[in-house]
């Protein structure tokens, strides 16, 4: 079973990009969770996604979990949250940041010695360049596809597309492109 | 008309939009609801399928949630097939209606979104509003994943609906760990569904102007009791037709349910009776220790909660040695509703197995597998013993000195 | 009661409320739910009370006259078929037809006097009298009526 654990700001998509990737990874026969824990929380605060991917049915209900991956989609929330909370040995971190990986784990103690499971990329700038709005779920997804090595780049892509397709073709469009670059920046 | 809605063979669903679609394949006719989270998707998602044409029906939007099941009584004695949703304090507002809805045989499908009840107010969910609507005179089902969710939905109107019953039914399902968790989910397609489910067959139906009655009548002392046991009756006498759609419903979906569910129980000494997604989260415990400690353990669990399956749950643990009746609701200074009706049931057989009672998870406290080890780990060592070493009543998951109370009298 | 009962079927008042037969659990009807009319009652708003089929439970087949301790009886003579003791009486026990007083309901009626109370002719057209009251002698002691109180 693998498990991600999302790090997100309600409003910033965590649970759309979570309940994306599943409905992507159910097309490939596996067997998907994706979950939130959020609630009466505000536009702007600190919330966590989950995602959960077996090839057995997933029966397990507890919300505790340790991640094999922890995206981060919000800048800031790499200093403020505890992204390395019930960590394992080869979790592997992707974090959302305009920082190279170099200065970004310099100024984040707690990542030194994960550093070769630490990578970075700027979702943030990559949302508003291609999809115009700073929606950082989509190129997160780009990078999960390419650290995970979970797909292929285009398989996930016309998958994505399907998921997407009750969209104009502009927003889908848009959508593949960041994805793309995302896969092709995350380092 | 209503227009076909294009569904994939596994969808990504959450609980919440899998009971939506429950209700848009059923054809509903009237939805009136008063949304409240978690249970809120479930009515807006039916409020979209009736305004993009996908169900030919009426959402009602009301001033409560009183006045929700009034609307759903309404409507459901003019002769429509209706539904609704609530939670928590929605439902607490819903109770006296839904006495109404039992008392009048209606049988409307209520979506129960399980969620804690304040004070202090609290979104998330665990067990304390399905408990309180218990003695209300509904059949309630209790859905485990968001699949179950989709397929209690369905079974609930055949159940609901069926001439020999006629009464409203709840389907619980667990506020945001179900409602809000998105699955693969394998609907039915919409023809198949509605087969399943049948045409709306009215009964009484006010707006049948030749045959003009009246709904409500009060009764004292010289009829109440008749028709309150004549209800009663049609609740246990539910059982073999819950059986019958369950199993009709295993011929169009592939999926067997049963009145008590059973998991690794053939040999289990040691079984956790649970309700909702604890259930599958202990079927994890039980497997992990039988392949690694040794304990043989296994998950019981009731998917009809009224009528109580006293019968089916004596026989489900009939051969076990020790038994955790775990109880998501603030006893409120009593042993916990599963604790109480599971021992009651048990009593009656020679095996009398030794049964203690876990208080968890309320207000949505993450309930994890290492608690459910422990709780089978503390089974076990009963089993070993001969009696209780614990206290009766523990609370689980809870922060400060352990809250434990009462003992085994063994002098 | 020579001056009695008007326009109602034998159905009417058959039984003392409360004294229907009481059946056991297995019997009673489904949901509580009563039925007003034996038979198909589609054009039963055309059809006047004394032709309708009502059923045992609807309220039509039961009475209360026993209730009753004193008992409003009507003058003709001096009615002026204002409708008013129609529109008050909260047991629908007055009837009228075509705007016409006709007489009272004596299955339904527990005299309380409302219709009495709203009457405006002088002297009244509804008085109320002891329930053993002959109503030929209450109408032959029929008051005159009043003057205005001189100031």
């Amino acid at each position: 079973m693998v498990e991600i654990r999302w790090h997100s700001r309600a409003g910033q998509g965590a649970v759309t990009g979570a309940k994306g990737l599943g409905d992507v990874v159910s097309t490939t026969g596996k067997q998907v969770q994706a979950f939130a824990l959020y609630g009466s929380a505000k536009r702007g605060a600190a919330m966590q996604a989950y995602n959960r991917i077996d090839d057995e049915q997933i029966i397990t209900h507890e919300k505790f979990m340790l991640p094999d991956f922890v995206l981060v989609i919000d800048p800031a929330l790499a200093f403020t949250d505890n992204i390395t909370m019930n960590d394992k040995a080869s979790t592997k971190y992707i974090i959302t940041t305009h920082l190279g990986k170099d200065e970004l784990v310099s100024q984040l103690p707690e990542l030194q010695d994960k550093k070769d499971r630490v990578f970075v990329l700027d979702c943030m700038q990559i949302s508003l360049d291609t999809i115009g709005r700073a929606i950082p779920n989509t190129p997160m997804l780009g990078a999960f596809i390419k650290i995970s090595a979970m797909f292929e780049l285009d398989y996930f892509l016309d998958r994505m597309k399907k998921v997407l397709s009750k969209f104009p073709q502009k927003i889908i469009d848009s959508n593949m492109q960041a994805i793309i670059r995302a896969y092709n920046e995350v380092k | 008309m209503a227009l076909k809605y294009d569904l994939q063979e596994v969808e990504v669903w959450d609980g919440n939009y899998a009971a939506s679609h429950a209700l848009r394949q059923a054809q509903v006719d009237v939805v009136a609801a008063y949304p409240i989270t978690p249970s809120t998707p479930v009515v807006e998602n039916y409020g979209q399928f009736v305004a993009d044409g996908y169900v030919d029906g009426e959402f009602v939007m009301v001033e409560s949630e009183h006045a929700a099941m009034s609307g759903c009584v309404g409507a459901a004695a003019a002769g429509g097939r209706v539904a609704t949703a609530t939670s928590s304090q929605g439902f607490a507002l819903m109770v006296e209606v839904l006495y109404q809805a039992s008392g009048m045989r209606l049988p409307i499908v209520l979506n129960l979104v399980n969620r804690a009840l304040a004070s202090p107010l609290n979104v998330r969910g665990d067990h304390s509003d399905m408990y309180l609507g218990r003695d209300a005179g509904w059949i309630m089902l209790d859905a485990f994943n968001a699949q179950e969710a989709y397929d209690m939905n369905l079974c609930a109107f055949r159940v609901g609906e069926h001439m020999d019953i006629r009464l409203p039914v709840m389907v619980n399902q667990d506020g945001f760990i179900t409602s809000h968790t998105a699955q693969n989910v394998r609907p039915l397609s919409d023809e198949d569904a509605y087969k399943f489910v049948g045409e709306y067959v009215p009964v009484e139906e006010m707006l049948d102007f030749s045959r003009p009655v009246t709904y409500g009548a009060q009764t004292e002392e010289d009829w109440h009791f008749e028709h309150k046991a004549r209800q009663h009756k049609a609740l246990i006498d539910a059982r073999p037709v819950i059986e019958n759609v369950f199993a009709e419903f295993e011929k169009v979906s592939g999926r067997k349910y049963n009145r008590v569910e059973s998991y690794l129980t053939n040999d289990a000494e040691v079984i956790i009776v649970a309700l909702g997604t604890t259930v599958e989260s202990a079927r994890v415990a039980a497997q992990y220790l039988r392949d690694n400690e040794g304990i043989k353990a296994g998950v019981v669990a009731p998917r009809v909660i009224r009528p109580f399956p006293f019968d089916a749950i004596r026989t489900a643990l009939e051969n076990c040695k020790a038994i955790g009746a775990m109880d998501r609701s603030a006893p409120g200074g009593a042993l916990g509703m599963l604790f109480n009706e599971v021992s009651a049931a048990v009593y009656t057989i020679s095996s009398r197995p030794l049964v203690t009672n876990y208080i968890y998870g309320l207000g949505g406290r993450d309930l994890t597998m290492e608690q459910i080890k422990d709780i089978f780990r503390d089974l076990k060592k009963n089993v070993d013993a001969g009696y209780i070493t614990t206290k009766i009543q523990q609370f689980i998951g809870l922060r400060g000195p352990k809250l434990e109370f009462f003992e085994t009298r063994r002098s | 009661m020579s001056i009695g009962n008007v326009l109602g079927n034998d159905k009417r008042g058959r039984i003392e409320l409360g004294a229907e037969k009481k059946v056991g659990w297995d019997e009673v009807t489904h949901g509580v739910v009563l039925h007003s009319f034996e038979d198909d009652a589609t054009d039963v708003s055309s059809r006047k009370a004394e032709d309708r089929n009502y059923a045992q439970f609807s309220s039509y087949v039961a009475t209360v006259a026993s209730w009753r301790v004193i008992k409003p009886v009507y003058n003709r003579d001096i009615c002026i078929d204002c409708q008013n003791c129609w529109i008050y009486c909260p047991d629908t026990s007055i009837i009228s037809r075509d705007k016409q007083m006709l007489g009272i309901d004596y299955d339904h009626c527990k005299g309380c006097g409302v219709c009495v109370e709203v009457c405006p002719t002088n002297p009244k057209s509804l008085l109320m009298f002891a329930e053993a009251h002959n109503p030929e002698d209450a109408l032959a002691s029929w008051p005159e009526k009043k003057k205005k109180e001189e100031k």
